[in-house]
């Protein structure tokens, strides 16, 4: 069979890159082509994709990091130093964890299931795009076949991760109310665990390039890998954000959940879009005698200033959230979005003391 | 002293009015807040001057209505009194042991616009509760009271107080506020007056049993959080500092009992020497502001130390006065419920002591008791135990 990566083509006139000037040339590589780049990742961290498509992304997402494992255990295979494979086998150790419930695997599931996923479906890979599995495959494929140096140079992609996590568990976590900072807990370790694994890949690959026919093969294998990454986003954005089209047997919104337990009555967090309303046994009153307006409930008695006055006569169990922040807005020629986040603190308090319900 | 000279504060008016409207009750509980002397059905007042007082107490400020007793709904006037309220706009509290004729008038008291309701239970097992409630086949009607309050959308408070004979339980009425649908649950440990006071020894839990309850608590306050509320009231005799009674003494609370007169607390006529007022000789606003009874223990001025001096005088009020009284003999004293009063050691000697023993028999409450208010002597510092 014909490999199906490109490879560089001896070029004669290519000198010999120092070390330095090596790292900087792999560097600009991924400053042109990481996939923090891509308009899909742009669209997750500035909170523009709605819910299915970040599951999209989680479900698709799972497959890659299932397989990372797969792929360093080829690499370790032909790691002919024991000092190289005790390094490399740590990356196996990460993502696998030392027993069950633990490891980047794990918490991505945890993450998969944390947007509403079945453990079962995310593990079956029944849903992901063909693209993501070709994608993934030719990663695996690639590490086996080509030199260990080209193996090592293509997992570099990590000298460009901790900026993409930065900006994606902020983002995520600004922008989406059903990610929590626990579903995102995976960021949190590869936060720590890329930069030193990049450092080792870079150090191996500077001291190990040392023709230029190496030099060209190192940074292909960097170009292949940011193609890896690229193209599955490329084929998420194609499915599922423009023009919109599933391939048969992926993923359709919907399928491959855990049901949503109802929420009880009037329990839970109350968001943007609810409708809050003062339950029976809740009555806002002036009272004449003290000139002041209270909120009367089970047991107890709420003073009330101005601010939160306004706030709950606007309470009438047709507005939602979001209309009361307008209404606010209008009222006093303030910023909505301001109020609503201001107001939504002192909903949700009501709420948990149990005088107020949506 | 006078608390209502010209230059004296603005008077705060109360914000709180417990109408004990009779003290018939189906229930016996043996701590139960009533006095040792219950009033008879003959002396209650009549609906007319119950109005009149509701219609005074919201004119005078009162917010909030607890329709008390006894048990409330063994009044037949109760959803005309209820009604009132609610015309007044006065917040009506019902609280209630939901047996005997208690769940035959919830809708009606629901359509008349009753605000809240708080009903007791004595147990989570039914034979532990109705032998503490002195009641047989309770526990089912209160079940169906409380089904019936959550069908019709009214707000539930489950209270349960507790003592040595069902603490084991706290895990489970918590459980059981979840599956009735409650939004408060309150954890109320006994306050030792009155019916309380005299089955001390036959309710007093042991501190272990006293912290574990607050730790089981305290992580379903977390675990609830956003579902049920719950409200937890320690038992005095282990804590460090002394509660506000009633806020302080005069200066939230009303308590009118079934004959008309106004206490600053339910327990206030244990105390001696002190001179109430009735509705039918006074206005509600009148006996706030000038009956001996308020006046007497109202503000700072009675205040002797370590009271007098203390930086949390206007925190605590000093505490309880009646339970000053019982224990150590003066209700000016310094509640020994506080750690700062001399006889603060010997109130957690007596607390763990009576805890260890075997619980004697319960006394339980019955109206034309000859139970004896001062079955006990007050504690001293120097008397041994």
């Amino acid at each position: 069979m014909t490999a199906p990566f490109p490879t560089p083509k001896p070029d004669e006139a290519q000198r010999l890159l120092t070390p330095e000037e090596l790292e900087a040339a792999l560097r600009d590589i991924g400053a042109r082509r990481y996939h923090n780049l891509h308009p899909f990742h742009r669209l997750l961290h500035d909170g523009k994709l709605n819910k299915d498509q970040v599951r999209a992304w989680a479900l698709n997402r799972y497959y890659y990091q299932a397989m990372i494992p797969v792929k360093d255990a080829a690499i370790l295979a032909r790691m002919e130093d024991a000092s190289l494979r005790r390094v490399w086998r740590q990356r196996i150790v990460d993502h696998d964890g030392d027993a069950p419930g633990d490891g980047g695997i794990e918490r991505w599931l945890k993450l998969a299931e944390g947007v509403g996923f079945a453990r079962d479906y995310v593990e079956s890979t029944d849903g992901i795009l063909s693209a993501t599995r070709f994608s993934v495959d030719a990663y695996v494929h690639f590490v086996k076949e080509r030199s260990l140096l080209e193996a090592i140079a293509s997992s570099l992609t990590e000298m460009f991760s901790p900026t993409i996590i930065s900006e994606r568990v902020a983002g995520m976590l600004k922008n989406y109310d059903f990610i929590t900072k626990d579903t995102l807990a995976y960021f949190d370790k590869r936060l720590t665990q890329a930069p030193r694994d990049a450092e080792f890949a870079i150090e191996y690959v500077k001291r190990h390039a040392t023709t230029p026919e190496k030099q060209r093969q190192a940074m292909a294998a960097l170009t292949f890998k940011c193609n890896v990454l690229w193209t599955q986003l490329d084929a998420l954005y194609h499915a599922y954000v423009a023009p919109g089209m599933i391939p048969p047997d992926a993923w359709t919104p919907g399928t491959g959940l855990v049901p949503e337990p109802a929420r009880a009555a009037g329990t839970g967090t109350i968001g943007a879009q609810d409708v809050p309303r003062l339950p029976r046994g809740v009555r806002l009153r002036h009272d004449a005698v003290r000139d002041q307006h209270v909120l009367l409930a089970p047991e107890r008695t709420f003073d009330l200033d101005a601010n939160a006055v306004a706030v709950l006569e606007l309470v009438d169990g047709t507005r939602t959230v979001r209309d009361i922040a307008r209404a606010l807005g209008e009222k006093f020629t303030a910023d909505p979005a301001v109020i609503e986040a201001d107001i939504l603190v002192m909903l949700n308090d009501l709420a948990t003391k149990r005088v107020l319900e949506r | 002293m006078n608390a209502i000279t010209p230059n004296a504060p603005v008077l705060p008016a109360p914000v709180g009015l417990l109408a004990e409207l009779t003290h018939r009750c189906p229930l016996r509980c043996p701590y139960c807040s009533n006095p040792l002397e219950l009033d008879r059905r003959s002396g209650e007042l009549d609906t007319a001057t119950w109005q009149r007082v509701l219609t005074e107490a919201a004119a005078l400020g009162v917010l909030h209505v607890h329709l008390s007793g006894g048990e409330p709904t063994a009044r037949n006037d109760i959803v005309e009194i209820t009604q009132t309220c609610a015309k007044l706009g006065l917040y009506s509290n019902l609280i209630t042991s939901g047996v005997g004729g208690a769940l035959a008038k919830l809708d009606a008291l629901y359509d008349v616009g009753l605000d809240h309701v708080q009903l007791s239970v004595q147990g989570v097992d039914a034979a532990n509760a109705e032998k503490i409630g002195g009641l047989k086949n309770a526990q089912p009607q209160k079940f169906a009271f409380a089904e019936r309050v959550t069908q019709l959308g009214l707000p539930l408070t489950l209270n349960s107080v507790i003592h040595r004979g069902n603490i084991h339980e706290v895990e489970g009425f918590i459980d059981l506020a979840v599956k009735l649908g409650a939004k408060r649950l309150e954890v109320a440990h006994t306050q030792y007056y009155g019916w309380a006071y005299v089955n001390r020894a036959a309710l007093m839990p042991n501190k272990a049993e006293v912290d574990r309850s607050i730790r089981i608590v305290e992580a379903a306050r977390e675990r609830l959080k956003g579902q049920l509320v719950i409200d937890l009231v320690v038992p005095d005799y282990y804590a460090k500092y002394p509660k506000a009674c009633a806020g302080g003494w005069g200066r939230k609370l009303m308590n009118v009992t079934p004959q008309g007169k106004v206490l600053p607390c339910h327990a206030a006529e244990t105390i001696p020497n002190l001179e109430f007022w009735y509705v039918s000789e006074h206005s509600l606003a009148d006996i706030w502001a000038h009956s001996p009874a308020f006046t007497a223990y109202r503000g700072t001025d009675w205040m002797k130390e370590p009271c007098r001096s203390c930086d949390r005088r206007e925190k605590d009020w000093g505490g309880c006065r009646c339970q000053a009284l019982a224990l150590a003999g003066d209700a000016a004293a310094t509640d020994p419920a506080c750690s700062l009063s001399p006889l603060h050691a010997k109130v957690r000697d007596l607390a763990v002591e009576e805890a260890a023993e075997i619980p004697p028999d319960y006394v339980y409450r019955t109206i034309g008791s000859n139970v004896q208010p001062n079955v006990r002597t007050p504690l001293n510092e120097e008397a041994p135990l």
